[in-house]
C-alpha cells in the first residue's frame, strides 16, 4: 500500500521523531485542545443545524450565522492538533479503519457545508425571525449533524478499532 | 474502601470492563462524549449570546437549548457513573477526578440562575451585566471540567 509506505516515511522523519520525542506533554495538551475545538464546532454548527432545520424559529438565520466564527475557531484548533496527531504517529492512523470513517465523514461535513454557502448562501438573508426554511436547507441541515456526530465516533472509536 | 471494592465488582461492571465488546466500554465512552457535546455545546451558544453575541434575537428563544442540555447531562452522569464504577477504587484515588466532579458542580450552580434570566429574557434582548459574569463562570468552569476530564487519562 502506497499510503502505509508514506505513513513510515513520515514516521521516520525529523519532525515527526520531534513529536515522538514531546509526546510525554504535547499528546495530552493536543487532546484537550482536540476536545475544546470539538465543543466549539459542534456546539455552534449544531446549533446552526438546528437552526437550518427549523427549530428555534425566532432566531433569524442570519443572526443564527453570526455564531458560525466560533465554530471556525474549534475547527481550526482541531485541524492544527489532528495534523499534530497524524504527523507523530502517521502509521497507527492509516492501518485503522476507524480513521478513514472519519476522515470521510469530514469531507461530506465539508462538502454539504461547502455545497450550502455556494448555492443557497444568498438565501439565507431571507429567512427572518419566525420564518421556517426550505426542505434543502433541512436537508442540508440534517446531513451536517449526521456527517458530525460520525465524526466524533469515529474519532472516540480510534483506539478501539486500531 | 470496601463500597468502591464491591461497586467495582458487580457482575455488570465486570462485563462492561472486560468485554473487549465494542457495545461496553467503548461505547459507554463515546455516549459520555456526545452528552459532553450537548451540554457544553448548548451552554457555550447561550453563554455566547449572554455575551453579545447574536444579541437581535430575543434571548428566550435561547431557552430552546436547555432540553438539549439537560438530556445531555442526563446521558453524561449516568455514563460518567458507569466510567467511574467500572474503576472505581482507581478513579477515587485520582485527585484529578474530584477536581473535575467540582468543576462539573460549580457549572451546574452558575447554570440555574443562567436559566432564570434567559428565561424570564421575554422580548427582552437586555442583559442584566449579572448575567455576562455568570456566563463567564460557566465557560470558565465548562472549559475547567474538559481539561480535568482529559487529563484523567494521564495524571494517575
Amino acid at each position: 500500500m502506497p499510503v502505509e509506505a508514506f505513513a513510515r516515511y513520515l514516521q521516520n522523519t525529523s519532525v515527526s521523531l520531534f513529536l515522538q520525542s514531546q509526546s510525554a506533554w504535547l499528546w495530552p495538551l493536543s487532546e484537550t485542545v482536540h476536545f475544546i475545538g470539538l465543543a466549539l464546532l459542534i456546539g455552534a454548527t449544531g446549533f446552526f443545524d438546528l437552526r437550518l432545520l427549523g427549530f428555534m424559529k425566532r432566531v433569524p438565520l442570519t443572526v443564527a450565522r453570526q455564531f458560525m466564527p466560533l465554530a471556525l475557531f474549534g475547527f481550526g484548533l482541531n485541524l492544527t492538533t489532528g495534523i499534530l496527531f497524524f504527523v507523530a504517529q502517521p502509521y497507527q492512523y492509516v492501518v485503522n479503519w476507524a480513521w478513514w470513517g472519519k476522515v470521510a465523514f469530514l469531507l461530506v461535513a465539508g462538502l454539504n457545508a461547502m455545497f450550502f454557502e455556494t448555492t443557497q448562501g444568498a438565501r439565507v438573508l431571507a429567512i427572518g425571525a419566525g420564518d421556517d426554511t426550505p426542505l434543502i436547507f433541512k436537508v442540508v441541515g440534517a446531513l451536517s449533524l449526521l456527517a458530525w456526530f460520525a465524526v466524533l465516533y469515529f474519532g472516540r472509536m480510534l483506539p478501539f478499532f486500531a | 474502601m470496601a463500597f468502591l471494592e464491591w461497586l467495582q465488582h458487580l457482575p455488570v461492571f465486570v462485563t462492561i470492563a472486560e468485554s473487549g465488546s465494542i457495545w461496553g466500554y467503548p461505547t459507554i465512552l463515546v455516549l459520555h462524549t456526545v452528552g459532553f457535546v450537548f451540554v457544553v455545546g448548548s451552554a457555550l451558544i447561550i453563554n455566547a449570546r449572554l455575551l453579545g453575541l447574536g444579541r437581535l434575537a430575543p434571548l428566550s428563544e435561547f431557552g430552546l437549548l436547555f432540553p438539549i442540555m439537560w438530556a445531555g447531562f442526563t446521558v453524561n452522569a449516568i455514563s460518567g457513573f458507569i466510567l467511574f464504577a467500572i474503576a472505581a477504587t482507581v478513579k477515587a484515588a485520582q485527585a484529578i477526578f474530584w477536581i473535575k466532579l467540582s468543576l462539573v458542580a460549580m457549572a451546574l450552580v452558575v447554570t440555574v440562575p443562567i436559566v432564570r434570566i434567559v428565561k424570564g429574557g421575554g422580548e427582552q434582548d437586555a442583559v442584566p451585566a449579572r448575567g455576562r459574569v455568570l456566563a463567564v463562570m460557566s465557560l470558565v468552569a465548562w472549559t475547567g471540567a474538559i481539561v480535568a476530564g482529559r487529563l484523567m487519562a494521564y495524571i494517575k
